[in-house]
């Protein structure tokens, strides 16, 4: 007879699990009856056939009857799916987890504190993104106002000329109101003082393109713009208060602005502040521009609001066909450019601006990164003490997903805490950067603060940290296996490849720590670099200010600076006055230059300079002396022959072998209706910041101050003790030769210098910082695990000892273990560092991004605290009593 | 032929009867019912286990997975206490039927 058997658990299975019973006691059904049913199929098969045996008996199964037997069995609920992760089985979990966090503090403390550290770092730095780059201008529907400029690579020039600027006006249909306005200053007389203000020269529609209101009066209209209309002023609401007295009849009244009335149409609300935080005063422009072809008219800023159906791709591609069109007609006739249309803070801000803050954004991560490194080590270093604990929860029916969570949840704990302690970190941090930031306007909308946004950042990544840094360990405490576990008295397997997963972690943190190191390490030398400047003339002692005449009588102008000279020379203890176009340092003019008999065909081939016009007072007051010929002196006046002195870089730049003596220059380009100037004398190169900070020794020209025919404004520098190079001394002066006329942008020479470098200082600083967090980060989690491993060694370590192994020669291997890690991860962060120091060049000042001092000295600095965070536990374990060591489990 | 109400009624009865000397699983229940009522009284697994698990449930019997060595575990039904009750007043209250069927009947032992 075939012994034929059939399995019947499927079929019993499959009759039984619509009840949805409790599975054990489903199980118990099915085994019971499938073992009724067997039994019977043998007894049946032989006497019927297996076939017909076996139909009777699966058509048993189908009777009604059984579904009451299956009611009977529903004693217990069966368990739904969610039990693990119930509201009350996630709260044991924190429950658990606080207690537990509760017995180690060290854990808690480093974790918060190093998670702290990242997440406060990375706040900051998107507070400062958020509030500068993507929050927008502070007004309503601001991603609705445009930037309209030329994209002219060629030219540094962006700016749309007045004459385009009013064809845009008329033919364009898709903004809502259009402005353009240049900056400027002007002085405000009557009063206490007079003064000089950051005044805006407007077009109607720039106020509109706000939608900010005056609050008293209007804004421009139209024919304010008009030249032949009386001149009008719209003022700040600071002007207002403070120099009018917050006077609710002031509409109307008139304002004396550069020695002319003005009739104040209106003031601006508090806190009005475009297209600059200082702005006091905006006028109107009122040029001339019947006559004025494309190409023509003073370059403004052009502002837009996008009307409320139009997308910026459509705009761009209507100011495309206007540019096009513009361009036919300019004069003159250079390469035509086109109109951009972006969104204003996107079209405002460089690209490299956004590079770098996004390099910034990306080091403090790696820096959060780091941290997270940490709390993952310290979390698989109580992982693996709790080994047992986790196996035998696994035994008592825990399953992996709730072992897992568990690691997630202290992480998530420690995580929230951070994040709280980071926030408090944060707002410190954003105030310190604010403090520093107020002596230095970056862009004017900047409002930098916790804003709700930066906040929920500073959730999601404390809960990427808690994902992050509870992902690892939770993983390991889920993969371990609860046999070897109970088995294992010594945790020997299961230690040891959590300790491969720890080393691992510890190579990556080695390796963004270099990377953090390195950009550091640039930003310092470049600070350094700065700070050693030798600008080849003297900033001690020289103190400096800006006037300006409202007078445009040049006659009267010429006499109130030949006065001007006299009177400072005269001031008791003055070493030199010096007047001038502007400072040596930061003030230098740009023009281009021809040198006289050479062929300049195309306008590119004429050659850029950097230009002074300077008083004989300038050599005394700076400390600068000839290298050749002679310095600009008295005799250098309108009627005379006029001249030039020259640095040795314009030299070797332009005569390369020849003496520069007795030739003759030009400023400016084709067209140039500049006289020719006489090579005189030359002088040493002299420092000419830029904002980029590239090519600060650039080919220089001084002119003579008293050849200039225009001489509205000028700077000022006194050189002598504090009490003559001072503000107070050098205004009692101006204001004792005209009551009307200011002296502002008053500083020492030092802080002049200084200026332009802050981008460098301010965020090659934050560099430093992050560097140096991460720095610690780094030899903190190298120590913790490498005095893990070594403590999870002290049985081997003392059976070495015992047979002999001398001090050094543990210290040596446990150093061994971790020098590798520490190679691996200097030369992974090395190769990702270089990279990344690239992207950070606007806080790299003279230095090569390859420098290999700065790689020799980041390697050194970070292999050395690394190895010192592996000595200490090494030299801790030669000191264990093999005798004790033996013992331990 | 028995009516199906007469057999379910009695069903009870005679579980409670055979498992009264020693417990056995629920094949052995059916075998035996079976045999030892010449093949006039029949179950199958679909009638069985109603009647067993409800049984269970009133407490009269109880279920216990037994293993014996060598063999596969099987779930072998006792009576209990509750049981025993039940079975002495099923037997009561069947003689007392029996006997009044038969006095109106007229049909005699013989």
């Amino acid at each position: 007879m075939p012994n034929d058997r059939f399995d019947w658990h499927a079929d019993i299975r499959a009759r039984v699990a619509p009840a949805r019973l409790h599975p054990q006691d489903e199980a118990d059904v099915i085994e019971e009856v499938a073992q009724h049913l067997e039994a019977q199929f043998a007894d049946l098969a032989p006497k019927i056939g297996t076939g017909a045996a076996r139909a009777r008996l699966l058509a048993q199964l189908q009777g009604p009857e059984l579904d009451d037997a299956l009611a009977r069995r529903r004693r217990r609920a069966r368990p739904t799916r969610s039990r693990t992760w119930s509201v009350t089985s996630f709260a044991r979990d924190v429950r658990y987890a606080v207690r537990s966090l509760r017995r180690s503090p060290g854990t808690v403390i480093a974790g918060t504190a190093a998670l702290a550290l990242g997440i406060g770092l990375t706040a900051v730095m998107y507070s400062i993104i958020y509030g500068m780059l993507v929050k927008g201008l502070p007004f309503e529907r601001a991603d609705r106002i445009a930037l309209v400029y030329y994209a002219d690579p060629a030219h540094e020039d962006d700016q749309i000329p007045l004459a385009d600027f009013l064809r845009y006006t008329q033919q364009q249909h898709t903004l809502s109101s259009l402005g353009g306005y240049f900056l400027g200053s002007a002085n405000i007389a009557g009063g206490e003082q007079p003064e000089r203000v950051t005044a805006v020269r407007v077009t109607s529609g720039t106020l509109e393109v706000t939608g900010v209101r005056a609050i008293l009066g209007r804004t421009f209209a139209p024919n304010d713009n008009d030249p032949a209309a009386p001149p009008t002023a719209v003022l700040s609401y600071a002007t207002w208060r403070d120099r009018f007295h917050s006077d609710s009849s002031i509409a109307g009244k008139d304002v004396r602005v550069d020695g002319k009335p003005y009739t104040i149409i209106g003031v601006m609300p508090d806190g009005f502040e475009f297209p600059r935080t200082s702005v006091r005063l905006w006028l109107p422009i009122q040029t001339a521009t019947d006559t004025l072809r494309p190409g023509q008219g003073p370059g403004l800023t052009v502002v837009g609001r996008l009307r409320d159906d139009i997308e910026y791709d459509r705009a761009q591609a209507e100011f495309a066909v206007l540019s096009h069109q513009v361009g036919k007609d300019r004069v003159p006739d250079t390469a035509e450019r086109r109109a951009i249309v972006q969104p204003f803070v996107r079209g405002f801000v460089p690209g490299r601006v956004y590079a770098t803050f996004y390099t910034m954004l990306i080091a403090v991560i790696l820096v959060l990164l780091v941290a997270c490194a940490n709390v993952a080590n310290l979390l698989l270093d109580r992982a693996v003490a709790r080994t047992r604990e986790i196996g035998i929860r696994t035994a008592l029916g825990a399953t992996r997903l709730a072992v897992a969570r568990q690691s997630l949840v202290e992480s998530g704990l420690l995580a929230a805490l951070a994040a709280l302690v980071g926030t408090l970190t944060a707002r410190l941090g954003i105030a310190l950067f604010n403090s520093v930031m107020l002596d230095h306007e970056l862009y004017f909308w900047m409002d930098i603060r916790l804003h709700p946004p930066v906040l929920a950042f500073v959730v999601a990544i404390a809960a990427g940290a808690s994902l992050v840094s509870g992902l690892l360990p939770a993983l390991q405490s889920a993969r371990l296996d609860v046999n070897t576990i109970l088995k294992d008295e010594s945790h020997a397997a299961s230690s040891l490849r959590v300790g491969r997963l720890s080393r691992t972690i510890v190579v990556v943190e080695i390796a963004l720590s270099s990377v953090m190191l390195l950009v550091a390490g640039f930003a310092t030398k470049s600070i350094a670099n700065l700070r050693r400047v030798e600008p080849g003339f003297a900033s001690a002692e020289v103190y400096t200010a800006r006037v300006s005449l409202a007078s445009r009588d040049t006659v009267r102008q010429r006499r109130f600076f030949e006065a001007l000279e006299r009177e400072l020379t005269a001031m008791p203890g003055a070493r030199g006055a010096y007047i001038g176009s502007g400072l040596p340092g930061a003030g230098w003019g740009i023009a281009r230059i021809a040198v006289e008999g050479r062929p300049y065909a195309r306008p590119q081939d004429y050659s850029p300079a950097r230009t002074l016009a300077v008083t004989p007072g300038f050599f005394s007051a700076f400390g600068v002396s000839v290298r050749q010929g002679r310095a600009i002196n008295a005799g250098d006046v309108l009627e005379s022959t006029p001249v030039a002195v020259v640095s040795e870089s314009f030299v070797l730049r332009q005569f390369p072998t020849g003496d520069p003596i007795g030739h003759r220059i030009r400023l400016g380009g084709p067209g140039s209706e500049g006289q020719w100037l006489t090579i005189v004398g030359v002088v040493p190169t002299l420092y000419a910041t830029n904002f980029d900070m590239r090519n600060l020794w650039p080919p220089e020209v001084l002119t003579a101050f008293w050849q200039e025919r225009n001489l509205s404004s000028a700077s000022i520098a006194v050189r002598g003790p504090a009490e003559v190079a001072a503000a107070a001394p050098i205004r009692k002066v101006v204001t004792g030769l005209d009551a009307e006329t200011p002296i502002y942008a008053t500083a020492t020479m030092t802080d002049v210098l200084a200026e332009p470098t802050w981008p460098v200082q301010v965020f090659g600083t934050m560099f430093v910082i992050f560097g140096t967090v991460s720095l610690v980060l780094a030899a903190v989690g190298l120590y913790a695990v490498m005095a893990f491993s070594v403590s999870r060694r002290v049985r081997e370590l003392g059976i070495r000892m015992a047979l002999g192994a001398s001090g050094g020669d543990v210290v040596r291997m446990v150093c061994r273990q971790g020098a590798k890690q520490i190679v691996i991860g200097i030369a992974l962060g090395f190769v990702a560092g270089a990279a990344v120091v690239r992207m950070a060049r606007a806080v790299v000042f003279g230095v090569a991004p390859n420098d290999p001092v700065v790689f020799a000295v980041v390697g050194a600095v970070l292999g050395g605290s690394a190895l010192v965070a592996c000595i200490i536990p090494a030299m801790r374990a030669t000191r264990v009593d093999p005798l004790v060591a033996l013992r331990t489990d | 032929m028995l009516t199906d109400e007469l057999k379910k009624g009695s069903a009870e009865f005679l579980i409670l009867s055979l498992l009264e000397a020693e417990s056995r699983h629920g094949y052995e229940l059916q075998k035996l019912i079976e045999s030892r009522s010449d093949g006039v009284l029949t179950f199958n697994v679909a009638s069985l286990y109603p009647l067993l698990y409800r049984m269970e449930e009133r407490g009269w019997i109880v279920g216990r997975w037994v293993e014996k060595s060598g063999e596969r575990r099987k779930r072998f039904y006792r009576v209990t206490p509750a049981g025993r009750t039940a079975l002495e007043a099923q037997r009561e209250s069947w003689k007392e039927f029996v006997t009044a069927i038969n006095r109106v009947s007229g049909v005699r032992y013989a």
